[in-house]
């Protein structure tokens, strides 16, 4: 009897189960965009003939199937706590969590990528300044997992190797290290970036070596919403939200930003972008390939070159106050040979500044 | 489509039952044959000519067979008809593009012909019939290979109950469960090796033990499946794996795992050219030509002709003088063969003969690697729990925990309650892995 009273449940509960599972599935309203993965969602794909019988309407179906399934981010929530509670990985996708920091493996030490990196700021060296009286100045940002990983038990690259390494291949410029002047509350716990508020001294060394000196004081302002890093979305774990802090005085309110690629004069900071999908994209409006910040009450005419990736974006302001410009330039998204076009190499300072992430992913850079 | 995809679990599956049992009884093959056209149509558009051209294919030659049945006329058409078939499987085994599934429907079709033939069975009179026994969408992917005689009578009367709709659905999800929270989480391990700079000896065999278990869980899980989903549609399919990593030797082994390719090789192949009443010569050449056409049924590629000769090497040897050994220890019968399983998946691996060497080579320490790397005691620590429970998984224990469990009648009240909290609890968390994850081929869609 109870074999039958238990058949009779088990295909009850399951039929009832499918039937709401999927009923929910095909009556969701799609959604366009996520906010904890930070990325647009796939719509429903376009019908036609064609795409059916290459199959693209199939693949791109399974894909909207999975991005618009109705509670994606709580069974996203569920796979994180199974894989770490009940399977006890160390990492899910890669992402750990570690003395209340979500962070990312880093591993292994992609010595061809180091080379890449090197042969990149050669080529621009030898093509822009190598006949300049410009002083070069090259300095690595290590990522989190310089402070977390070893400690932890988790795979880290071999730091010391990956600078010498870059160091030795890249003997022109002048290294700056800016190691002992970090630390891993320097660091948001939910996102792969540095905080500015935390980063004065870093700025302070680098210029101190470049033989300029920053002056002002600044007033620590927080954004209201809280900041969910892209480790959060990554994570998919109830992580507690980190605040995000910007530094301000009169001379950076002053300063004026002109974007090459959208041909836009703006601001340092930009609100429009704090209140986005990535609100770390409010320091000088994110990822872009050229811009400039030209700094009215400078009591220098000196100028700053600076190579750098998304880590220079809120260290750039702390050091307006030290030039009366700065260029920033991104070679992931603006190829080298370009730049003559909108920069002239003629004695400015130049600082080649990337994080330990990227110059082991230079396969990014152009 | 595939068994683990939100499409086929939220979308193909519930509107196939729902049309399936809504339909009266004269309707539910049509509509089960048109459900698999589509269901095969979706990850393949245009290779479902190539399945519809050998159903065609072997239903006129099933009936012509059987029309000059007695005479050489019904040899001759048996010769030609399987010249085709085999036509199409080594062109597409060689071709760069595999129509999925080709490997186990072509099987179908022959064990069909040759049936007919030997007057096991009457040739199907009724196209759709022979369409459903050919590509039925729960076993067309990856088997197990279903000899026709065995359904013959399912495709013209099967019952259908809440008994077996319970049992299946049981079965479905714990295949579903193996591929999705093992085989693809041990996948994964088997791709960060794959990729990793960081290898070492003990590595390759953490990747040789964690492959072992995937391509297992992987096949027997959707396996699983298939044998779910035909219950639930009134089919009894045949059970393909049974336990096969408990095995003592490699004997057992193969007689436990992909049973129904087995008993096709045996039924079709081994006892038609006489099986082990014949010359000691000839029984060695009807060994080898077994197990070439094994690897070979897998891909045409060095590596699998290699699998298959090792496994007829380990065969013979066990037949004329290991097996009296291994009987007298039963760990150490155990470690052979779990050893020979691991070095033969390693061979399957292999996708050209210098991965072959490589993975080998650096099991043995060939390739001067060190002992351990920093990375392999890091995912050994990280994947250990999901290793045990599939070391654990591959063991009849929790079968036979649950059966004790519900030897009283506490025990039965108990599971009553727990095991749809149970199924529940695993959809759910298949739909989670699912969600969140890309990772999801079927390594047997391959063959």
């Amino acid at each position: 009897m109870w074999t039958r009273t238990k058949n009779r449940v088990v295909a009850g509960v399951m039929i009832l189960f499918f039937l709401t599972m999927s009923l929910c599935t095909w009556l969701k309203k799609p959604d366009a965009f996520s906010g904890s993965e930070r990325r647009v969602l796939a719509q429903f794909p376009k019908l036609s003939a064609e795409r059916i019988a290459t199959g693209k309407f199939m693949e791109e179906f399974e894909s909207y199937s999975l991005d618009q399934f109705p509670m994606r981010d709580t069974l996203r929530s569920l796979k994180a706590f199974f894989t770490f509670s009940v399977f006890r990985q160390r990492d899910n996708e890669g992402i750990y969590l570690a003395e209340d920091y979500a962070c990312k493996l880093e591993y292994p030490l992609q010595e061809a990528a180091l080379d890449r990196a090197a042969e990149r700021f050669t080529y621009v060296y030898e093509k822009y300044l190598e006949d300049t009286d410009s002083k070069v100045y090259f300095s690595i940002i290590p990522d989190k997992n310089f402070f977390l990983a070893e400690r932890n038990g988790y795979p880290a690259i071999d730091y010391e190797l990956l600078i010498n390494r870059m160091k030795s291949k890249t003997d022109f410029m002048t290294y700056i290290d800016i190691t002992d002047v970090l630390s891993l509350q320097d660091y948001y716990r939910t996102d792969t970036h540095w905080r500015q508020e935390r980063i004065l001294p870093v700025a302070e060394k680098l210029a101190a070596q470049m033989g300029t000196e920053l002056t002002g004081d600044y007033v620590v302002k927080t954004l209201e919403q809280p900041f969910y890093g892209v480790y959060y979305g990554q994570a998919a774990l109830p992580i507690s939200p980190d605040e995000l802090c910007y530094l301000t005085n009169e001379t950076l309110e002053s300063c004026v930003v002109y974007d090459y690629q959208n041909e836009k004069t703006g601001i340092v900071y930009d609100w429009e972008k704090a209140y986005g999908s990535d609100p770390y994209e409010m320091f000088l409006s994110g990822p872009l390939p050229l811009l400039t910040i030209e700094n009215p009450n400078a009591d220098t005419d000196r100028e700053l070159i600076l190579f750098r990736d998304s880590f220079g974006s809120s260290i750039a302001p702390l050091l307006v106050s030290g030039y009366a410009k700065i260029t920033l330039v991104d070679i992931r998204y603006l190829h080298p040979d370009l730049l003559e076009r909108y920069v002239e190499f003629d004695g400015q300072d130049v600082l080649f500044l990337y994080s330990t992430l990227v110059l082991n992913h230079s396969e990014t850079m152009k | 489509m595939v068994f683990s995809s939100i499409p086929f679990l939220y979308y193909f599956l519930p509107v196939a039952l729902v049309l399936y049992f809504a339909a009266p009884k004269q309707f539910k093959n049509m509509i089960l044959f048109l459900a698999s056209l589509f269901f095969y149509a979706w990850g393949e558009p245009l290779n479902v000519i190539w399945m519809l051209l050998s159903i065609l294919v072997g239903f006129c030659s099933g009936w012509m067979i059987e029309q000059h049945m007695g005479n050489g006329q019904a040899k001759l058409l048996l010769v030609l008809s399987i010249v085709i078939h085999v036509g199409f499987l080594v062109y597409f085994k060689c071709a760069t593009v595999l129509p999925i599934g080709i490997s186990f429907y072509t099987f179908q079709i022959l064990s069909y012909e040759i049936d007919v033939y030997q007057g096991r069975v009457p040739a199907q009179r009724n196209l759709i019939r022979l369409g459903v026994y050919v590509a039925m969408f729960p076993q067309l992917i990856a088997g197990p290979i279903v000899r026709y005689a065995d359904i013959d009578r399912a495709l013209s009367e099967r019952t259908h109950s809440v008994e077996n709709f319970a049992l299946g659905i049981r079965w479905f999800v714990i295949g579903l469960s193996k591929k999705i929270l093992l085989a693809n989480v041990l996948g994964r391990l088997c791709d960060i090796f794959l990729t990793s700079d960081d290898k070492s000896v003990l590595y390759y065999w953490l990747f040789g033990i964690a492959y072992s278990l995937q391509i297992y869980f992987d096949f027997s899980g959707y396996s699983d499946m298939t044998i779910g989903l035909g219950r639930i549609l009134g089919f009894h399919l045949p059970e393909n794996f049974n336990y096969p990593y408990i095995a003592r030797s490699v004997t057992e082994f193969w007689r436990r795992w992909h049973i129904s390719l087995g008993f096709w090789l045996r039924d079709y192949v081994y006892i038609p050219l006489g099986g082990n009443r014949v010359s000691k010569k000839r029984w060695v050449f009807n060994i080898f030509v077994v197990w070439i056409l094994t690897g070979l049924w897998h891909g045409v590629a060095w590596n699998f002709i290699i699998w298959g000769l090792l496994f007829a090497v380990l065969l013979m040897l066990e037949k004329r003088w290991l097996l009296k050994y291994l009987e007298k220890s039963r760990i150490l019968s155990h470690c052979y063969v779990l050893l020979s399983i691991i070095v033969s998946f390693v061979i399957f691996y292999g996708t050209n003969m210098s991965d072959l060497r490589n993975c080998l080579g650096g099991m043995i320490g060939l390739n001067r690697l060190p002992l351990i790397s920093k990375e392999f005691l890091y995912y050994l620590r990280s994947y250990g729990v999901i290793l045990l429970i599939g070391m654990i998984g591959t063991t009849p224990l929790i079968k036979i925990l649950t059966g004790r469990l519900a030897q009283n009648s506490f025990g039965k009240r108990a599971v009553t309650i727990l095991e749809p909290i149970v199924l529940i609890g695993l959809m759910l968390l298949n739909t989670a892995y699912l969600v969140d994850s890309s990772f999801n081929p079927f390594l047997y869609f391959r063959f």
